[in-house]
């Protein structure tokens, strides 16, 4: 199973080393922290775009995430000689998706709750709800994010081609997770907002799909 | 390889290009009726509804060039795809800039959140990328591989950007294309000219674009940087 291989391997190498999930930790920290001291005046007021803060926070912290996870494939020709595996590329993608969406979710199950502590987000309203959401915006994010750094991953320009990419790219995700974030939280039914989810969904199936296609020329040499 | 407008079909296509834009202009100013509601900015809207369908005309020219420059490897698909994306740029920009200057009278504000006005903006920020990654890519080969997956994932993103914008605010006004059914049919025969004028002008702006873009890689083939054309 190449897929399985992929995955693990990635797994791995995070848990001996720690780089990518601890940047992307202490850098969610730093931000949500950042954002308690801007918005301290008045915390009732911003309980309406929280979930927006939130979902930006993650956008950057998948995108050094990002960096990072890939910045150790560039070392050593580690990708080159990963590709290079007689085995089929959409595995590689899979695997290498899988796993950054498990980082993901580490790093906001380490840092979700500091927002309910500073920022006052009622995490504990609908945690179903909230925890559905979580995975299907980061599957989202990790398809996108691993297509798009396996292309400026190769450029000499690559960091800032990342986020530039990826954020309008990202747009409609960001913006169904948000709004699905803000009526779970506070709440309301779900047939009120159950569009957010349907097309959370589309994104992840299409880009899916799309990457599955793509991913072969996005690694050729 | 021989300038553009060497070719006769090409002259041809300039000069009934201009005198269509040149008559255009006449028709829009001088024979279409003022709309007492909206007086002269309403006239605006005969150049940003066929700009839009034509700029949208454009990046699914690229999206498509892309598609087959990926299976074929041709140069000539590439042309096609860089050419779409640069004229369905410059199209995007132009409704950024003219649909600001349609808002300010008739909404009261230059910006509001409405779906296609949003999604063209944030169409345009991709293909900012589009660009970048085209040029900072490294060798030619790679380059076009990797523009040509930006230009199909744009074309999947437009309709879920276009779902997400319209949810995401259903409280902003319509736009002027929606009222386009209440007009009088004076109106909307010059409105169809206008189109059929613009999409010429997008068809002789991609035929140039193709031909300087063909020329590069002619250029680029002969110094060896690659395969075929």
């Amino acid at each position: 199973m190449a897929f399985w291989t992929v995955f693990q391997k990635d797994l791995r190498l995070e848990l001996r080393t720690r780089e990518s999930l601890s940047t992307m930790v202490v850098f969610a920290a730093a931000v949500i922290l950042l954002f308690a001291f801007a918005f301290e005046a008045a915390p009732a007021r911003f309980q309406s775009f929280t979930p927006g803060l939130m979902w930006m926070t993650y956008f950057f912290t998948a995108v050094l995430g990002l960096l990072r996870s890939f910045g150790q494939e560039k070392e050593l020709e580690a990708y080159s000689l990963l590709l290079s595996a007689p085995v089929d590329r959409s595995a590689i993608f899979a695997g290498k998706t899988m796993a950054f969406f498990i980082f993901l979710l580490l790093a906001q199950a380490v840092s979700l709750p500091l927002f309910a502590l500073f920022l006052h987000l009622p995490l504990l309203a609908a945690p179903a709800y909230l925890i559905g959401i979580l995975i299907l915006a980061d599957l989202g994010i990790a398809v996108v994010g691993v297509l798009i750094s396996g292309m400026s991953l190769r450029s000499p320009a690559g960091e800032t081609l990342l986020p530039i990419l990826l954020f309008p790219l990202l747009t409609p995700l960001l913006i169904a997770a948000s709004k699905a974030t803000h009526a779970a939280l506070n709440g309301r039914p779900v047939s009120e907002w159950d569009v957010w989810l349907m097309l959370m969904v589309s994104y992840l199936v299409l880009f899916a799909v799309a990457g599955t296609f793509t991913f072969d020329y996005i690694s050729e040499q | 390889m021989q300038t553009f407008h060497a070719l006769r079909r090409n002259q041809v296509l300039l000069i009934v290009t201009v005198i269509i834009a040149a008559l255009n202009l006449w028709l829009i100013y001088g024979v279409a009726p003022v709309v007492p509601k909206q007086e002269m900015a309403q006239k605006i809207f005969y150049y940003h509804v066929p700009l839009a369908w034509n700029a949208f005309l454009a990046y699914l020219l690229t999206a498509v060039g892309g598609v087959f420059y990926l299976k074929t490897k041709r140069t000539q698909w590439d042309a096609w795809s860089l050419a779409g994306a640069e004229v369905g740029t410059l199209f995007a920009l132009l409704i950024l800039i003219t649909g600001p200057i349609w808002a300010t009278p008739i909404w009261g504000k230059p910006w509001s959140w409405e779906p296609r006005l949003t999604t063209t903006l944030v169409l345009f920020l991709i293909f900012m990328g589009y660009f970048m990654v085209r040029e900072f890519s490294g060798p030619y080969e790679r380059a076009s591989r990797y523009a040509a997956i930006i230009g199909i994932f744009a074309i999947i993103d437009i309709p879920l950007i276009l779902w997400a914008v319209t949810w995401w605010a259903p409280e902003v006004q319509s736009h002027p294309q929606m009222e386009m059914a209440e007009h009088p049919s004076s109106i909307l025969r010059v409105f169809f000219f206008s189109l059929f004028s613009f999409t010429l002008i997008l068809i002789y702006l991609l035929l140039y674009r193709r031909h300087v873009a063909n020329m590069e890689f002619l250029r680029l083939t002969q110094q060896g940087e690659v395969g075929d054309v």
